[in-house]
């Protein structure tokens, strides 16, 4: 077993494993966004979905344990290679510039991926405090979930917060789908431009997606 | 560029050794010619701190046409300076302004601890190569060059790789002072050919093992190495290191 934890313990190992959970998560954003999805085709396909998905205890419980790793050791590696970073450099430069060509409006995602992290974190333990654990505006007993979903989304920090968390998160995404294909070794002239444009257009259904919900709450229910 | 000299303040990083405090000093430099080079126009201000009885600032240079790695400075927050693939020495006065001002800082990574004003210790990366950096094989004799055949392609990326002059440009750039361009560099060039690969699962997992050793930072790929390296080392590289090492921690016995 040394060699496997000498592997994970080492700088690439930890990009990796970073990198798959990361992927692994865009998975659960993928189906999670395509049951949302359900809210627009009606309440009585949305209800459907969510019964027959909560019948499944096991599974269910399965599943959440298993994201909840996924999620522990993404943000602690995060925590982990943050702390390292900073002690490589202790001593700031005075004047630091770039030679990479500035994109659009100076978008560098890739510099903030610590605080969108935090961020995304943030909205992440207030969508489960108001969706999953019904802390901070628990319904009546037996509503459906489609009336749930709803009510909860007219909640104006609930309503603010989604909004902000997922913009936010498709700014991480933005750099953290194809940066993941990196780290996992996964560079080559011939899907490069691909996997780019993979990353962008999966950052931005996945915030333009989520962040339709809480809009069309509001505005339409 | 109208003028054939111009007039510079520089803002220079002075630290007597590693374990006194450092700060920025200003000199103003007047009648540098557009032709000399950042290294001639720093020798020229040494000459004169030199006349005035001042210390003349410490930096790092060897052969000066850009081939040995041993210059190197962030010049304007640009490691060597504001141009694509070039080192310092490569640099010319005529890439800047009448009146500008320019700061001059050492490389700055907790791995590359300062000597003397400049001049940072870069053993570092010696002691990354001492690491496996190498091929141990015998070679012999040298033999003809078509004896032992490697594809074009593979000959053409070796070559690429071995580019890299280990000047530390990637380390300084790198917002995480990572050396991971450096290394991939090495590794890449090494495993890419047949004298190499029998070497390469040793190769890597030593050499990575060193590297964070080193207390070099982590990759966050934004590619910043690879915008600052003056010998054009690619990305490509740090992905292949990558597999190197997954590849020597899964399918072989390497430790």
């Amino acid at each position: 077993m040394n060699w496997l934890i000498r592997a994970l313990s080492s700088s690439i190992g930890k990009k990796f494993v970073m990198g798959i959970t990361g992927l692994l998560l865009c998975g659960f954003l993928i189906t999670h966004l395509a049951g949302n999805l359900l809210l627009y085709v009606g309440a009585e396909e949305y209800n459907h979905y969510a019964h027959a998905l909560h019948e499944q205890k096991m599974l269910l419980a399965v599943a959440e344990v298993g994201l909840f790793v996924l999620f522990l050791a993404h943000v602690v590696l995060a925590v982990v290679t943050t702390r390292e970073n900073k002690l490589a450099r202790k001593q700031n430069y005075d004047v630091k510039e770039t030679k990479q060509k500035a994109p659009l409006f100076a978008y560098f995602p890739h510099d903030v991926m610590w605080t969108s992290g935090v961020i995304v974190l943030g909205f992440v333990l207030l969508h489960l405090a108001d969706f999953r654990l019904g802390l901070r505006n628990p319904g009546p007993e037996g509503e459906e979930p489609f009336d749930k979903a709803v009510r909860l989304l007219h909640d104006p920090i609930t309503f603010g917060g989604y909004i902000a968390g997922v913009l936010v998160l498709g700014m991480h995404l933005s750099h953290g789908f194809s940066s993941a294909f990196q780290s996992l070794g996964l560079n080559h002239p011939k899907y490069n431009k691909f996997i780019q444009c993979a990353g962008t257009a999966f950052a931005i259904i996945i915030a333009v997606g989520f962040a339709s919900f809480p809009i069309w709450a509001v505005m339409f229910q | 560029m109208s003028h054939e000299t111009i007039n510079l303040t520089l803002k220079i990083w002075r630290q007597p050794n590693a374990e006194t405090e450092g700060r920025f000093e200003e000199y103003q430099l007047e009648g540098v010619s557009t032709h000399a080079s950042f290294l001639e126009m720093l020798d020229i201000l040494n000459d004169e701190l030199i006349e005035q009885g001042i210390e003349p600032v410490a930096f790092d240079h060897d052969c000066r046409e850009g081939v040995c790695g041993m210059c190197g400075m962030m010049i304007n927050g640009q490691p060597h300076g504001p141009d694509l693939e070039t080192t310092t020495c490569q640099l010319h006065m005529r890439r800047f302004e009448h009146n500008d001002k320019i700061t001059i800082e050492p490389w700055r990574a907790t791995a590359f601890p300062i000597v003397k004003d400049l001049v940072v210790d870069r053993s570092a990366f010696d002691r990354i190569i001492t690491a496996g950096g190498y091929v141990s094989v015998n070679t012999g004799n040298a033999p003809d060059a078509n004896a032992i055949p490697i594809p074009r392609p593979d000959q053409q990326q070796a070559m690429d790789s071995a580019a890299c002059i280990g000047c530390g440009a990637c380390v300084a750039a790198c917002k995480n002072a990572s050396a991971m361009l450096f290394t991939s560099a090495k590794v890449s060039h090494l495993s890419s050919l047949p004298h190499g690969k029998s070497e390469r699962s040793e190769r890597v997992l030593k050499m990575v093992a060193q590297m964070d050793d080193e207390k070099f930072g982590s990759c966050t790929n934004t590619g910043e190495c690879e915008a600052a390296c003056p010998a054009g080392i690619k990305l490509e590289d740090i992905a292949r290191m990558n597999r190197e090492y997954l590849r020597a921690s899964l399918c072989s016995s390497g430790q």
